[in-house]
């Protein structure tokens, strides 16, 4: 991807985000964190990970943001009003801020100038992938040689095949949450005596 | 029937029970409790007579699940806890009944059981991803479980706060997780294991990921300084879910810790002395914080949630004491011993509250004046339990808190033993403050009555609490063959 791209791109994620925090009116917070996330699909996109860049969009983007926007509609929230900053909230947010930023100054450091790219490198099955069974799978071999990343079908495979039983957990993780919701939440029966 | 089929057969159980629950109005909360206390017995029984023949398991299960002592261990804890805190919902039905929004405690029975299938899979967890997702299980199914009687003021507060400190926590053990496969490049406990022995590993990066795993597994076993939501929560929750939280929830932190644990501190590890340097800070000041404050209690209930501290202080100081092989026991072993000890003994103080309130008395200290009198039965189990719970010789709770002072001794702790002592001593006053209430006279001559069944319940746990003190033995040996870290990874 060109470099304006990026630029752009990181520019759109980053000052959209800015403003979720700035701006008083909370429909148009929900809004900037839902461009914010495009900006950041993009970026996916741009590392060749499509299906992380689609599924940021269609979950995050398309179904939690426009939860959030339905309930601040629904709630009808009205603009916030100015009141002053909570000192240990502050503090506390520039603390977490300093911490990340030498986290990901940490990580930055580790890679040295001038290492191999992506684009210096052609894709292959090591790159893909460790795994031995999945350089069988045929559309994948189809894929690489076409010279797209498999993305899509390596994480199916990771998901489904190495971690069927934590999905099967999740599943039913998924009950229990959905059980939860609707005992906290349904109506009191009114013919039943209250003590 | 293998035994890596139990939880499956758990979970199918408790799908049946919420549809059973959910389409079948008519069906009383006893027969639910009796098919879910069925089932529950049931699968114990299956997994003690064919945990004994299994070898090898089959390859797609045993990459993340795996059958050793400590495995078999903590999933018949699981069980008799579950099986326990069916019981004692039965039996507090007809007051927290009147609590829940529809006067019915449906989901109060299929529930518990997923949680005993997260619980067990906690147990066998072979890597970070199945210790990540079977945790979530549990604690989510604990978060509908605290807040589940709701019409309570206190049970909705302890829901909230359970709610947000519990996701809080679950971040951070994410967070944690992720640091921790950054720098080692591995989730499996075998693969970490490997990976501090040899080097090449970022010390830092690996600190700092420890770090938020402790965090987060310290939280979910009520370790200082991730302890503040224990008292709010265990006292609102009805008094069934805070058995659950403060014994079994506790026990699978615990089953998970000592795995944790065990990985990073094997020989010749990197990080082996600062992790045991923070096991050994955070578990004494665990004891000081939980004992200091129960001081004070005049809420029994509050008073065995800082007591339930005080005690995961004495298990973090179990896993802190690593060499020490007084008493035939590994780290883990000794912690799986504590805990065997420490559920008959919760157990039963709960159960007395519970018994209290049926009898229309509150969870006071000035409710247990005169007790004595009244139900000679109840009160000679109350006081058995807490002389236990304070670590009193001849009951269960003594070799438990004197195995792990010993190792503080062994291996030259004195810090941590300081604090154990000052924690112990403090545990004498306030357990006995209870007693001591009880024995108090008083004019007023309501009887107090215990139900058939409550009263062999109880009877079977204060004599499981006196076996445990006089004769430990056979459970030493069971607990015996629990490998030391690093020797031996599989097999029994």
């Amino acid at each position: 991807m060109p470099s304006f791209l990026f630029y752009l791109f990181a520019a759109i994620t980053l000052g959209f985000g800015l403003n979720v925090i700035l701006a008083r009116n909370p429909v148009t917070s929900a809004l900037s964190l839902a461009v914010s996330f495009v900006g950041l699909a993009a970026l996916f996109i741009s590392l060749d990970a499509y299906f992380i860049g689609i599924i940021q969009i269609l979950v995050y983007t398309g179904a939690v943001m426009v939860l959030f926007l339905f309930i601040i509609m629904l709630l009808d929230i009205q603009k916030e009003e100015a009141k002053r900053a909570n000192t240990a909230a502050v503090i506390g947010g520039v603390v977490l801020a300093v911490v990340l930023t030498l986290q990901v100054a940490a990580v930055l450091g580790v890679f040295k100038e001038g290492a191999v790219t992506t684009e210096q490198r052609a894709l292959s099955m090591e790159v893909a992938s460790k795994r031995e069974d999945v350089a069988q799978v045929k559309t994948i071999q189809k894929d690489l040689a076409a010279g797209t990343l498999p993305d899509a079908k390596l994480m199916g495979m990771t998901l489904f095949e190495q971690y069927g039983f934590h999905l099967q957990a999740i599943g039913l993780l998924l009950l229990v949450g959905t059980v939860g919701v609707v005992v906290l939440s349904k109506r009191e029966s009114p013919g039943k005596p209250v003590v | 029937m293998s035994v890596f089929n139990l939880e499956a057969l758990l979970a199918l159980l408790g799908l049946f029970v919420l549809l059973l629950e959910a389409f079948v109005p008519s069906v009383s909360s006893k027969a639910l409790a009796g098919i879910c206390m069925a089932g529950v017995a049931g699968v114990l029984v299956l997994l003690v007579t064919v945990a004994g023949g299994q070898d090898a398991l089959p390859a797609f299960i045993g990459a993340y699940h795996q059958l050793d002592t400590l495995a078999i261990f903590y999933k018949a804890f699981a069980l008799v806890i579950t099986f326990l805190v069916l019981w004692l919902t039965l039996e507090a039905a007809p007051y927290l009944s009147k609590f829940t929004l529809d006067g019915k405690l449906g989901e109060m029975f299929s529930l518990p059981l997923f949680v005993c299938v997260g619980m067990m899979w906690m147990a066998s967890a072979k890597d970070l991803v199945t210790v990540f997702v079977s945790l979530e299980l549990v604690t989510v199914s604990f978060y509908v479980l605290v807040a589940y009687t709701r019409k309570s003021a206190l049970a909705l507060e302890a829901g909230v706060k359970y709610l947000i400190l519990g996701a809080l926590s679950t971040g951070v053990l994410v967070f944690g997780v992720a640091w921790v496969y950054g720098a080692t490049g591995a989730l499996s406990f075998e693969g970490i294991t490997k990976a501090v022995q040899v080097g090449g590993v970022n010390k830092t990066a690996l600190l700092f990921g420890v770090s938020f795993l402790l965090a987060g597994l310290g939280f979910k076993v009520a370790a200082v300084p991730f302890q503040m939501w224990v008292p709010d929560v265990y006292q609102g929750a009805s008094t069934p879910t805070t058995v659950f939280l403060s014994v079994g929830s506790k026990a699978a932190g615990f089953a998970v810790l000592t795995r944790v644990i065990d990985a990073l501190t094997v020989s010749g590890s990197m990080v082996r002395q600062e992790v045991i340097t923070v096991l050994s800070i955070a578990g004494a000041v665990t004891v000081v914080v939980g004992s200091l404050p129960a001081l004070f209690q005049t809420n029994v209930k509050r008073l065995l949630a800082y007591s339930s501290i005080s005690h995961a202080g004495f298990l973090l100081l179990a896993l802190a004491a690593r060499d020490s092989v007084r008493v035939d026991l590994a780290p883990g072993g000794t912690v799986a011993f504590y805990l065997a000890t420490y559920l008959p003994m919760t157990v039963l103080g709960f159960a007395a509250l519970i018994q209290m309130r049926l009898n229309g008395r509150g969870e006071e200290l000035d409710d247990f004046k005169g007790l004595a009198q009244k139900s000679p039965t109840l009160a000679f189990l109350i006081t058995l339990a807490f002389a236990s719970l304070a670590g009193l010789p001849l009951t269960a709770g003594f070799f438990g808190k004197m195995w792990v002072m010993l190792g503080l001794v062994d291996q030259q702790l004195w810090f941590a033993l300081v604090c154990a002592i000052i924690g112990a001593a403090a545990g004498f006053y306030y357990y006995f403050r209870v007693i001591l209430a009880m024995f108090t006279p008083e004019e007023s001559t309501e009887p107090v009555r215990m139900g058939a069944l409550a009263r062999g319940v109880c009877v079977v746990l204060g004599c499981t609490i006196i076996v445990l003190g006089v004769y430990p033995k056979p459970l030493q040996m069971l607990l015996a063959k629990v490998p030391v870290a690093g020797k031996n990874a599989t097999g029994h």
